[in-house]
């Protein structure tokens, strides 16, 4: 029998995605830390910041241009987790580049910029604009696109559940960025997604992220209307975490790729499991909203027990 | 929004485990929570905690409180019962552990020697941000007067003169108060007519028909209006966007933009707020 690929894999170490090594293993979600700013400043008595130890803090998504997201309410709390429709409100990627990566570049904090458009060829103009703005940020390490929106080209379905869609984005930010990593963000909204993963590495990424939010509908039982005025949203939190160890598990298994996991990562076990399936870093996502020093506080406690300062098996 | 911009430009908050002092009723649907911390905590009028009993059970996300009072390293707090997070809090006693995120967001600010008399609007649970501000800062002459249901609504002992009080029905109202049977803005439109000063600063905390009312009041008389939006959070710390309000931007094409309550207010001037955009919305957030 093979052993596991986690075997080896000592996760406080940092981690090489494609061009770019990453200082670690614990990267905070896109969504769930804002731009990464807010945090500054905050103390508590078991870690000296927020940002103790994070390999990266995956930013808000930002578009070509500025949103300002979907009508209130967006977030609702469900037991177990909890279904947003945000609507990717940002400021917008000329303000990102002008004004908040130079501030993540001054703050030391490790950055991967998440990207949304509605055409491929906006992803490529994005990254090709990152970077050439952003060469000499050494603590800028990538680019993970974010394909759950809507593909006006194509009819307004989802990038992310159609390969080739996925390929044709993924190529376009690809060709812009030589010394950057490159990560493909994966829907779980599909049968299948070891296709999807596939379809992003050979058109060029360095790693997938998995998974985005799972599609949800709350209904509020006095009005019988659904909670979210556009009726859906995405789930997250440690409800999903199950779905999320399958699609992680189905993509190692069937695709050559390396995998960032996501899915209701709170804790140092919760992370352990993704790290047991063969993904080289995971993303603390909804417990980072209840809590800004998750992500810290997972390194953390993967520091501690091993001899040599760090979890091993 | 200029002082605003001043009063909270680098956060500073800290996540401590705090421990249950006392937990109790003040009055037949408000309860009073009072929480050792590891150590001093400074916050001003109008910044609020995000709260997490988290040895209960595990919630998605934490509550947001406004702080009644700080003293020394003890966190005072009003709050409600109206869902799964304040009954989790209610159930709690003397001695269990509390996760604390605080001080956050834009306080009321201090007065100074321009600022006219101070005309304080609070209703139900918006008491503490107006409580805590005419602790720390009240002057001769500043009004300040409380909202509730019924005499079963009000927090008495924290409502000792100069405090004025108004009540939609008269039950439960103690025999030895004087109340006004009404609106808090009706009580305070008889009070200023007695009053002698003629230009007042109004500061409000309480729900969106006591907002709407104190701003439009303001406005009439050309008055300055500050405002504490209630809005239900998912982080308190501006990383989830789940607590927006629209706010009038001429400079933005659409001339208005969404703004976080917890970190851009929940203190906002009245006038810089788009009231007609708020709409009728309810529900959702983390109750």
């Amino acid at each position: 029998m093979s052993l596991p690929a986690w075997w080896q894999l000592d996760v406080c170490r940092p981690v090489k995605i494609g061009p770019r090594e990453l200082p670690g293993r614990i990267w905070t979600a896109s969504g769930c830390f804002a731009y990464g700013l807010h945090a500054h400043g905050f103390a508590a008595a078991d870690l000296p910041s927020p940002y103790a130890g994070l390999g990266a803090v995956v930013t808000k998504t930002v578009t070509p241009q500025p949103r300002s997201g979907n009508p209130m309410p967006r977030l609702v709390e469900l037991r177990a987790g909890a279904i947003n429709s945000i609507g990717l409100e940002n400021v917008g990627f000329e303000v990102f580049l002008a004004e908040v990566l130079p501030e993540l570049q001054a703050r030391g904090v490790p950055t991967v910029v998440s990207l949304a458009a509605t055409r491929p060829p906006e992803f490529g103009e994005m990254a090709a604009r990152l970077h050439a703005a952003a060469a000499g940020m050494n603590h800028w390490h990538g680019v993970e696109l974010n394909l759950s929106c809507p593909n006006v080209a194509e009819g307004g379905h989802d990038f992310g559940s159609d390969p080739g869609a996925v390929a044709a984005c993924v190529a376009a930010a690809r060709q812009h960025l030589p010394d950057r990593a490159l990560l493909a963000k994966l829907t779980p909204n599909t049968a299948r997604i070891a296709p999807l993963a596939a379809a992003a590495r050979a058109a060029g990424c360095d790693a997938v992220a998995a998974i985005n939010t799972v599609v949800g509908l709350d209904v509020d039982v006095v009005t019988g209307r659904p909670v979210l005025p556009r009726r859906f949203g995405g789930y997250s939190g440690p409800a999903i975490q199950p779905i999320a160890l399958a699609k992680v598990d189905e993509i190692v298994r069937e695709a050559n790729v390396p995998v960032v996991g996501i899915g209701g990562i709170e804790t140092a076990a919760d992370a352990l499991k993704f790290f047991a399936l063969g993904c080289v870093a995971v993303q603390v996502g909804t417990a980072q909203m209840r809590d800004p020093f998750a992500a810290a506080r997972v390194a953390a406690a993967l520091r501690r027990p091993g001899a040599g300062g760090c979890w091993r098996r | 929004m200029g002082f605003l911009d001043a009063a909270c430009r680098e956060p500073r908050a800290w996540d401590l485990t705090g421990k249950v002092l006392a937990n109790q009723p003040i009055s037949g649907g408000l309860w009073r929570l009072d929480l050792a911390l590891p150590h001093e905590v400074p916050c001003a009028p109008g910044q609020f905690a995000m709260l997490h009993p988290y040895e209960r059970t595990q919630l998605v996300f934490r509550r947001p409180y406004s702080i009644l009072a700080a003293q020394d390293a003890t966190m005072s707090f009003l709050y409600r019962v109206v869902g799964r997070g304040s009954s989790l809090l209610a159930g709690l006693s003397q001695g269990e552990p509390v996760a604390c995120l605080a001080p956050l967001g834009r306080p009321f600010p201090a007065p100074d020697a321009q600022t006219p008399a101070v005309l304080l609007l609070a209703g139900g649970v918006g008491l503490p941000p107006l409580h805590a501000w005419l602790e720390r800062y009240g002057r001769p002459g500043d009004l300040p007067c409380f909202g509730g249901r019924d005499g079963g609504d009000v927090p008495w002992p924290l409502l000792p003169p100069p405090w004025h009080v108004a009540v939609e029905r008269l039950s439960g109202v103690p025999s030895d108060r004087e109340v006004f049977q009404g609106l808090v803005t009706d009580l305070a439109l008889r009070q200023l007519a007695a009053a002698a000063a003629r230009e007042y600063l109004v500061l409000a905390c309480g729900p969106m028909p006591l907002l709407r009312a104190a701003a439009a009041l303001a406005a009439a008389r050309g008055w300055p209006c500050l405002v504490s939006v209630e809005e239900h959070m998912g982080c308190g710390y501006g990383v989830c966007k789940g607590c927006v309000v629209p706010l009038r931007d001429p400079a933005s094409p659409a001339g208005w933009r969404n703004v976080n309550t917890c970190t851009d207010g929940p203190v906002f001037a009245a006038g810089d707020l788009d009231w007609d955009r708020f709409g009728s919305r309810q529900g959702g957030g983390a109750s």
